[in-house]
C-alpha cells in the first residue's frame, strides 16, 4: 500500500478491456501512490468520467464497444484537455498518427514495460501542470538533487556511488514504506540481477556510514522484513 | 560449342539467320553468273552459226560439191582457203580440216585478225563422227576462245563428211560484259547482306525485347519486390502468352504472401496482449508488490490464465499447419450414435452445469478423423456456449442430406450480425458480440473448424439471426 500521506492522489483513470493488464496496472499504480479507477469498455469509461474528475487516462485502443480513438475524440470534443495515454498492441505508424490526430499526448505499444508506463505518465502530469515534481528531494539535512545527482548533508557534499544514490533517491521518495531486500534489490540493481539479496545489506551499511547515520537511524532495519526510512521530523 | 552455348539467344539466333542469307545470297548469285555465261555461250555460238550457214551453202555450190556423189572427194587447198577466209571476220577466224584432222587452209591473214587454236583431237573426232554441233571453250595466248567445229558435208544430211570447219572467237568483249554484271551481282549481294544482316538482327532484337522486359523484371522479383508486373505489348506470341501467365503466377503468389503476412501479423498481435500482461504483472511484483501476499494472489492469477492462453493459441496454431498437410488426416469408418455416446461426456464437461442435448439422427456411417471430428465439435459447442445465456439449451443433432450426413450445433444465444457472419471464418476475426461465459476467445475457433472440415471433404456453414441465435452445420462423406 501506499505510504503516501497525500490525500489529493493524482486519480488515474485506466480504460482497458483485458483483466490481466488492468490487474497489474491497478495494483501497480496504486503502488505508486496514484488513485487508480479501473474500466473496461468505452461507454463505462466515458460515464466515469462524466462522475468524477480525472487528472490522467490510460486508454487501450482496442475496446469491445468503441474504438479507443473515437473514444479519446469524444474526450477532446467536449473539451477537456485531460492527458491521454494510449495503449496498442498495433506497431504501424499510421496508428500512432491516427491516435495523435485523435488527441491523444502519447502513445504506448503493448507490451511495455511498467518503468516507461510511469516514466511516461510522470512527463505527462509534468507536462499538464498537475504535479511539480522539484528537482530536488529534501528529508531534514539531506538534499538529493536529482539533475546534478549531487546528495548534501548540512550543505556538505558526501560522494555516493550510483546504487546508493538510487536506494536514497526510493527511500526519500517513500518515506515510511518497507522495502524487503529482494524488492530494493530489483528496484536498484534491475530485475534480472542474479546475486543474493546480502548485497543490499552491504550496500545500505555503506550508505550509512556516508550519511553518518547513527541510532535512531535515519534508514531503519525492519527485523525480519527489510528497511525503510524515516526522515528527522524537525525539518527546518 | 562452348563459345556457342555462351551466346545470348539474340546472338545465336542472329549467326544462325546470317549464315543462312549469306549461304541462300552466295548460292543464287552464283547460280544467276553461271546462267548468264551460258546463255552468252550458246547465244555467240549460234550467232556464229548463223553467220556460217549460209557462207558454206554457197561455197558447196559454188564449187560442185553439193551434188558430188564422189566418195573419195579430195579437198582442194585453195577452195578450203576461200571458204576459211570468209569466214574469218575481226574476232573470228576459220580453219578448214580434212578427213583426217590435218589443218589444210587458215583463214588469217591480217595481223589484227586473231589466232585460230591449235584443233582438239578429240572434240575434232567427234565432229568427223558425225556430231553437227561441237561447240567447246579453249585458250589462245592465255586469252578465252569459243571454239566451234562444224562438219563439211555434201548435202545437210548427207552422211558423207569431207572435212570440218573449225571456227574460233574471242570471248573477251563477254568476259568484259560478265564482269560487269558480275560486279553488279556482287554489289548487289552485298547491299542485300547487308540490309538483310541489318533488319535480321533489328527484327530478332525486336522480338527478343519482350523477354529481355521479362528477364528484368524476374530478376527484380527475385530480389523481393512482388509488386512488380511484367508490362508486354498486346502482341499473341509466346512471349507475350508467357508473361500474362507469368504475371498470373506472381499476382497469386503476392496474394497468398500477403494473407501469409497478415496471418502472422495477426498472430503476433494475438501473442501481445497475454505477454504485455504477463511482463506488466511480473515487473509490478518484482517492484514490491510480492511483498503483499493479496497482490502476489490476484497477479499470479492472472499471469495463470495469461500462460493457458497463450498455450492454447500455440495450440491452435500447431493445429492450423498441421491441417495443412492432408497427411495428417486419418479417415476411418465412424458410427455416429456410437461417437456421440462417448463425446457427450467431454461436451459435458465444456458445457457444466448448463443445458446439452444430443439429439440422436439416423443411424449413419460417415468417413472421418475422430479427432478431428472431436475438435471441430468442441469448437462449436464452446461457441455456443459462450455466445448465449446460460438458461439457454445448446442442441447437437445429425441429419441425412443427399450423400453426406450434416451435423449441426445450435444455440439461442445473441447471433451474429451481417459484418461478424461474413467474417467469422477468418483466423482472428472477433465478432463484437460480448461473451457470456468463459474466457475471451482468440479468434481462430471458427477458421480452424473450417479448416477441419474441409481436410475431410465437408463443407460448413452458418445460419445465425441476431438475437435468436447461431446454428453451425458441417456436412461429413457417408461411408
Ligand atoms: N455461436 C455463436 N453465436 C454468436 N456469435 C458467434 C458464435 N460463434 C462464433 N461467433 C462469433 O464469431 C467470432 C469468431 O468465432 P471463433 O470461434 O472463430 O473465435 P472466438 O470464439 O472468438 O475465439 P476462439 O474460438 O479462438 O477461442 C466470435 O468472436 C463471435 O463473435
Ligand atoms: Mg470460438
Amino acid at each position: 500500500m501506499s505510504t503516501d500521506k497525500n490525500d489529493n492522489k493524482i486519480k488515474i483513470l485506466v480504460i482497458e478491456d483485458d483483466p490481466v493488464i488492468t490487474e497489474f496496472l491497478c495494483t501497480g499504480l496504486r503502488y505508486e501512490g496514484y488513485e487508480v479507477t479501473p474500466r473496461t469498455t468505452g461507454k463505462a469509461g466515458l460515464d466515469a468520467l462524466q462522475q468524477a474528475t480525472f487528472d490522467l487516462i490510460i486508454l487501450d485502443v482496442m475496446l469491445p464497444d468503441i474504438d479507443g480513438f473515437e473514444v479519446c475524440q469524444h474526450i477532446r470534443n467536449h473539451a477537456s484537455n485531460i492527458p491521454i495515454l494510449m495503449l496498442t498492441v498495433k506497431k504501424a505508424i499510421s496508428d500512432r498518427v491516427r491516435g495523435l490526430d485523435s488527441g491523444a499526448d502519447d502513445y504506448m505499444t503493448k507490451p511495455f514495460s511498467f518503468d516507461e508506463l510511469l516514466a511516461r505518465i510522470r512527463a505527462l502530469l509534468r507536462r499538464s501542470g498537475r504535479i511539480h515534481e522539484s528537482k530536488r528531494l529534501q528529508a531534514g539535512a539531506i538534499v538529493l538533487d536529482l539533475q546534478t545527482r549531487e546528495v548534501t548533508k548540512d550543505g556538505k557534499k558526501i560522494n555516493l556511488t550510483p546504487t546508493e544514490f538510487g536506494l536514497l533517491e526510493l527511500f526519500m521518495r517513500h518515506p515510511h514504506r518497507v522495502f524487503t531486500r529482494e524488492t530494493l534489490l530489483n528496484r536498484v540493481l534491475g530485475y534480472d540481477y542474479d546475486g543474493g539479496t546480502n548485497i543490499i545489506d552491504v550496500h545500505i551499511s555503506h550508505l550509512r556510514s556516508k550519511l553518518g547515520d547513527r541510532p535512531p537511524r535515519l534508514i531503519r532495519t525492519i527485523y525480519a522484513v527489510g528497511y525503510a526510512f524515516y526522515p528527522e521530523e524537525t525539518s527546518t | 560449342m562452348r563459345a556457342w552455348d555462351k551466346l545470348s539467344l539474340r546472338a545465336r539466333l542472329g549467326l544462325l539467320y546470317t549464315v543462312l542469307l549469306v549461304f541462300s545470297v552466295v548460292l543464287v548469285g552464283c547460280y544467276s553468273y553461271w546462267n548468264i555465261w551460258q546463255l552468252f555461250i550458246s547465244n555467240k555460238s549460234s550467232q556464229l552459226r548463223a553467220r556460217a550457214k549460209p557462207i558454206i551453202e554457197h561455197w558447196l555450190i559454188d564449187n560442185d560439191l553439193a551434188n558430188s556423189d564422189n566418195p573419195h572427194l579430195k579437198l582442194n587447198p585453195q577452195k578450203a582457203f576461200i571458204l576459211a577466209r570468209d569466214l574469218t571476220s575481226r574476232d573470228t577466224v576459220a580453219i578448214v580440216l580434212n578427213q583426217k584432222g590435218d589443218i589444210i587452209a587458215n583463214g588469217k591473214r591480217l595481223p589484227e585478225e586473231p589466232e585460230a587454236p591449235t584443233p582438239d583431237k578429240h572434240y575434232l573426232r567427234r565432229a568427223l563422227a558425225g556430231e553437227n554441233e561441237v561447240t567447246y571453250r579453249s585458250q589462245v595466248n592465255g586469252k578465252p576462245v569459243l571454239v566451234l567445229l562444224i562438219p563439211l558435208r555434201p548435202q545437210p544430211a548427207s552422211p558423207r563428211i569431207f572435212g570440218v570447219i573449225q571456227m574460233s572467237t574471242l570471248l573477251t568483249d563477254i568476259r568484259e560484259i560478265l564482269f560487269h554484271h558480275g560486279a553488279m551481282l556482287v554489289s548487289l549481294v552485298a547491299i542485300i547482306l547487308i540490309l538483310g544482316i541489318g533488319t535480321g538482327f533489328w527484327l530478332i532484337g525486336a522480338s527478343l525485347k519482350d523477354l529481355q522486359v521479362l528477364l528484368v523484371s524476374c530478376d527484380q522479383i527475385s530480389k523481393g519486390n512482388l509488386s512488380q508486373r511484367v508490362s508486354v505489348k498486346n502482341h499473341r506470341d509466346e512471349i507475350s502468352r508467357l508473361a500474362v501467365s507469368f504475371n498470373r503466377m506472381i499476382e497469386k503468389l503476392e496474394a497468398t504472401f500477403a494473407s501469409q503476412q497478415r496471418f502472422v501479423a495477426n498472430a503476433a498481435h494475438e501473442l501481445m496482449t497475454p505477454l504485455t500482461g504477463l511482463r506488466g504483472s511480473l515487473e509490478v511484483l518484482l517492484r514490491g508488490a510480492q511483498d503483499d501476499p493479496s497482490a502476489m494472489a490476484r497477479l499470479s492469477k492472472g499471469m495463470y490464465r495469461e500462460v493457458n492462453r497463450l498455450i492454447r493459441l500455440c495450440e491452435q496454431l500447431l493445429g492450423l499447419s498441421q491441417l495443412e498437410s492432408s497427411s495428417n488426416v486419418n479417415k476411418q469408418p465412424i458410427v455416429l450414435s456410437e461417437f456421440f455416446n462417448e463425446f457427450k461426456a467431454d461436451a459435458q464437461v465444456l458445457a457444466g452445469g448448463r443445458s446439452l442435448t444430443i439429439q440422436q439422427g439416423p443411424c449413419v456411417k460417415v468417413s472421418a478423423d475422430p479427432d478431428l471430428l472431436k475438435q471441430i465439435l468442441l469448437n462449436l459447442l464452446s461457441n455456443a456456449l459462450r455466445y448465449s445465456p446460460s438458461e439457454t439449451p445448446v442442441v447437437i443433432g445429425w441429419k441425412l442430406v443427399v450423400g453426406e450426413v450434416e451435423i449441426w450445433v445450435s444455440d439461442q444465444g445473441q447471433g451474429m450480425d451481417a459484418e461478424t457472419l461474413s467474417h467469422a471464418f477468418e483466423p482472428f476475426y472477433q465478432g463484437k458480440n460480448t461473451v457470456v461465459s468463459g474466457d475471451k476467445g482468440i479468434g481462430l475457433g471458427l477458421s480452424l473448424a473450417k479448416s477441419m472440415v474441409e481436410a475431410q471433404g465437408g463443407m460448413i456453414r452458418i445460419e445465425s439471426e441476431p438475437g435468436k441465435g447461431t446454428t453451425v452445420s458441417f456436412t461429413l462423406p457417408l461411408k
